[in-house]
């Protein structure tokens, strides 16, 4: 097991959008203390990532979209993982994906989170 | 004190210029460590937590490295460690009040402490007296920051 290594599996998407900031927030500060962070979207969580999405969500009427999370995260250098079967639940093609994303079936899900020292779930 | 475009910036510090944050040579070859007033600039103006990894306490941290974090509603990121060091304690006084590493960024509101483990190699990147003061400012002018 890593000791620098954590991971944010992340379900929550357009229809909550006040779980949607937090999660982008905590990974970015993981980066800051020097964790090798990885965020994996699955279930509705892989709708933030649908080019143009984040951008319309809001978690604070008058606040920062969920892009502008999504941004800091990609800035502080968090990898984005998008579930491949959660693609198909929302009939999203890879080339809905935001630039940098990569799909990755559920089994690397598993090998990642038993790499991790802590697993973060929303 | 130098005053650079609105940002106090003390003459007796040493500068990592770069990551805005400062050490002050104390007694015993130790030094303190803080933010500048232009990171308080950056991160907003008000923090909800300024947090030293615990388990940095008592190990090296390189230079540039994440030392602390700084959180705020507009900003979060790393506290880099202006040398590279053995951590010997945090300023606790920034558990209960973060935002003294605003109000006053080279007094109450320090960092942490830190014994250099490459002192002599690490000084010449940092910016000391007129001249550090000199490439801070240019720095500031180029990015077009300012502290007012």
């Amino acid at each position: 097991m890593a000791d620098d290594k954590v991971m944010i599996i992340m379900t929550s998407g357009p229809d909550t959008p006040r779980r949607c900031a937090t999660p982008f927030f905590f990974a970015s500060l993981a980066a800051a203390m020097e964790y090798e962070v990885t965020m994996f979207f699955t279930i509705d969580g892989t709708l933030l990532l649908k080019k143009g999405m984040a951008e319309t969500i809001f978690p604070k009427e008058g606040g920062k979209p969920v892009s502008a999370f999504i941004q800091d995260a990609l800035d502080a250098g968090v990898e984005f993982l998008a579930c491949t079967a959660s693609t198909e639940l929302h009939d999203m093609q890879p080339s809905d994906l935001l630039e940098g994303v990569k799909m990755v079936g559920g089994a690397s899900m598993w090998q990642i989170a038993e790499d991790c020292k802590t697993v973060l779930t929303f | 004190m130098s005053n650079v475009r609105g940002c106090n910036l003390p003459d007796d510090l040493y500068y990592l210029v770069e990551k805005h944050v400062w050490a002050k040579p104390l007694e015993g070859g130790v030094y303190r460590v803080g933010i500048t007033a232009v990171a308080a600039k950056l991160s907003g103006g008000k923090l909800a937590a300024l947090t030293v990894k615990a388990k940095n306490i008592g190990q090296e941290v390189k230079q540039a490295k994440s030392l602390a974090t700084l959180e705020s509603s507009k900003f979060v990121g790393p506290v880099p460690a202006p040398l590279s060091g053995v951590v010997l304690r945090a300023n606790e006084k920034l558990v209960a009040d973060p935002n003294l590493a605003i109000s006053d960024p080279y007094g109450e509101g320090w960092v942490a402490e830190m014994q250099p483990t490459d002192w002599e190699n690490e000084v010449g990147n940092l910016a000391f007296g007129a001249e550090g003061i000199a490439a801070y400012q240019a720095k500031l002018e180029a990015e077009n920051i300012t502290c007012s």
